[in-house]
């Protein structure tokens, strides 16, 4: 392999390496992304089987890189990737091995547990992305969204102009969803 | 010395929190790199492992320089050079070539002629001794089955077909003994060759014929003695390593 | 006890390169020191069952290096880097590491995992695939290292591993040895008298093919106190020793 800096390489082109068969690529993105798909799979499993399930994760990455398109997010493709072996495993060990969630946020019962497990550690991850709690984007998030609140209302109870309310949700959105997607937030740090 | 740390959570992506404390990403490394990085032994390697019980044995055996694939490509195309011209000749080339050609493959298998790291290998469970005696065995079997066949497709006599190879022990066992004496495989190569081209010559001048260091039935007990003699030499040389200190 | 010597001689000819050691010890690290010729890499491959003594009394692991099988078991527990090892310059650092470790006989389903390890404690986990041939001088002596490490051993033998390593290589294989000898004998033989002092719990100094001083670090430091040559107290010490044992 060509000397490269991996460390500067990008998602893409450190999974189209992993594809051609650099092991080195491989732990650059175990290095990069391993953390936070720890912290996300922390939150169903123990940690024991989060190594094992990473484990698996990675080795999958290392046979099916060549599968992986470009246009989307690595991030998204890598937590696919891990969220199948969470389940697989989730599923085998029965409910009484779930680190379960009192009740899903819309008061529904999935039929399946593990799949209920993985959607709350994936809107915890989220809805964490939205800054502090307290913080503008969770508030707005929680008085629009949650609490199902008119524009005019929530922008008296925030105290601030509607149009300062409708850039917030904006934002809120907007960091939700690379969130969810795994992206990294293109603009700069805002209120 | 344990590699770069395997904790750094990078910036730029939507905060999914840090790495939780009791998840260690260098086991989960060495989980993947155990299966990213593992060696798949191939169908010769793992039937040699079976047959021989031992797969450290095995992989000594494949690895012999003298066994890989080029070698023994060249092998082929040397003896089946020597047929064709035996053919077009009558001179039974395959015979004359087939002992120093085994004998070149002895020199190059065993010992501290080819071995760099031969002090290290003389501490291992799996002794050297039957490294010695597996790698002599396969590259014998194999020289002999390919100069048969040469042989054979050569059109040559049955006296001639195997009559050589009495004459390729003695000098397998000149070359190996040469070769661990002077601890360099490339010793091991000349004096076999040599031996082989006295041993054709000096039968001319007293026959006339080339064959006669094939044929001649009253040289098979000191062919015999030569492979003997030389084999214990290299065994006794090869006893104790000559180390550095 | 892992090693038990008694009387230990070896003769090349008519030079006794070991003129009778006696030695015991367990777990720890242990430093070899001398001059050139003192007879250190002498015992170590006696220790390493590659020559066998002349005379005297060697045991290893609780086992008689002299019999086959015995040998056999010790060679399955041991590691062993020499002065100057070898390299096959088409295998790669995986391949090296992998081929020793099924020529010590270890299971075939713990070699991979094994070989990883071993390969990213000694920190060529970016070589794991690079062929020898490519490789710098330090790198290759911690391949060496790796091969030594990677059967787990219980009986550990470096001939002056730290040739070739950079001070921060030197400081991370000293927390290694200490890691090592927690649960193994190790046996150092090294010039580098710091390298001794950092890791060693315990020191022998060669002298003529004899043992001429054994103990810990501090108490070697401690000979050199009254006056002897070097820059640093273990050298004075070291220095002192010899100027005693030559007179």
């Amino acid at each position: 392999m060509a000397y490269c800096n991996r460390g500067e390489m990008d998602d893409d082109g450190l999974i189209a390496a992993v594809a051609a068969g650099d092991d080195r690529a491989l732990r650059e993105l175990l290095s990069r992304h391993g953390p936070w798909l720890a912290a996300r799979l922390r939150r169903v499993l123990p940690a024991a089987e989060v190594e094992d399930v990473l484990q698996e994760t990675f080795l999958a990455v290392w046979r099916g890189a060549a599968g992986y398109r470009p246009a989307g997010s690595a991030g998204g493709w890598l937590w696919g990737i891990a969220r199948r072996q969470a389940a697989l495993w989730l599923r085998r060990r029965g409910p009484a091995e779930l680190a379960l969630p009192a009740v899903p946020a819309d008061g529904r019962a999935l039929a399946d547990p593990a799949e209920a497990a993985l959607q709350h550690a994936e809107l915890a991850d989220a809805v964490n992305a939205l800054g502090p709690a307290g913080g503008a984007q969770r508030e707005v998030w929680q008085l629009m969204y949650v609490e199902d609140r008119p524009v005019a209302e929530v922008a008296e109870l925030m105290g601030v102009p509607e149009g300062t309310v409708k850039s917030r949700a904006y934002r809120a959105r907007r960091l939700m969803r690379a969130a969810l997607r795994r992206e990294p937030v293109r603009d700069g740090g805002g209120r | 010395m344990s590699g770069p740390e395997l904790t750094g959570d990078r910036g730029g992506l939507a905060a999914g929190g840090p790495l939780p404390p009791d998840v260690d990403l260098g086991r989960v490394w060495l989980g993947v790199a155990t299966q990213v990085w593992r060696r798949r032994p191939g169908r010769v390697e793992r039937l040699a492992g079976r047959l021989l019980r031992s797969p450290g044995l095995a992989r000594a055996l494949v690895t012999t320089p003298s066994l890989l694939l080029g070698w023994v490509i060249a092998t082929v195309v040397l003896l089946a050079a020597g047929a064709v011209a035996t053919r077009a000749s009558g001179t039974p080339w395959v015979a004359l070539c087939a002992p120093a050609l085994a004998a070149a493959g002895i020199a190059y298998a065993y010992g501290p002629g080819i071995d760099p790291a031969w002090e290290l290998s003389c501490s291992m469970a799996v002794s050297d001794r039957m490294v010695l005696l597996v790698r002599a065995l396969a590259l014998f079997g194999l020289n002999a089955l390919l100069g048969v066949a040469a042989s054979a497709v050569s059109g040559a006599a049955a006296a001639l077909t195997f009559g050589w190879l009495i004459p390729m022990t003695a000098m397998c066992g000149l070359a190996l003994a040469t070769a661990t004496v002077a601890r360099s495989a490339n010793a091991g190569v000349a004096a076999g060759l040599a031996g082989w081209v006295i041993a054709v010559l000096a039968g001319k001048a007293v026959d006339g014929h080339v064959l006669t260091a094939i044929t001649d039935s009253a040289l098979v007990l000191p062919y015999l003695a030569i492979a003997a003699c030389g084999t214990a030499i290299a065994v006794y040389m090869t006893r104790i390593p000559r180390g550095t200190a | 006890m892992n090693i038990e010597t008694a009387g230990l001689i070896r003769r090349f000819g008519r030079t006794e390169a070991v003129a009778g050691v006696d030695l015991q010890a367990g777990p720890g690290v242990f430093g070899l020191l001398g001059p050139n010729g003192a007879g250190k890499t002498t015992l170590l491959r006696m220790m390493a069952t590659v020559i066998p003594p002349s005379s005297g009394t060697l045991r290893l692991l609780g086992r008689d290096p002299g019999a086959f099988g015995p040998r056999r078991e010790i060679r399955r527990r041991l590691g062993y880097l020499p002065q100057s090892l070898g390299y096959y310059p088409s295998f790669t650092v995986l391949e090296f590491v992998e081929y020793f470790a099924l020529l010590k006989e270890l299971p075939p389903a713990r070699v991979p995992g094994a070989v990883a390890a071993a390969v990213e404690q000694v920190g060529l986990g970016d070589k794991a695939r690079a062929r020898l041939r490519t490789l710098s001088g330090g790198m290759l002596r911690r391949v060496g290292i790796a091969q030594a490490i990677v059967n787990k051993p219980e009986l550990l033998l470096l001939d002056e591993p730290t040739a070739g390593l950079d001070p921060e290589q030197r400081v991370s294989f000293r927390a290694m040895l200490r890691d090592l000898g927690q649960r193994a004998s190790v046996v150092v033989s090294t010039h580098l008298v710091e390298d001794v002092g950092a890791a060693c719990t315990e020191v022998a100094l060669m002298h003529q093919g004899k043992i001429v001083f054994r103990g810990t670090p501090d108490e070697l430091t401690a000979r050199g106190v009254a006056g002897g040559a070097g820059d640093a107290p273990l050298e004075r010490g070291y220095t002192a020793v010899l100027a005693e044992a030559r007179s």
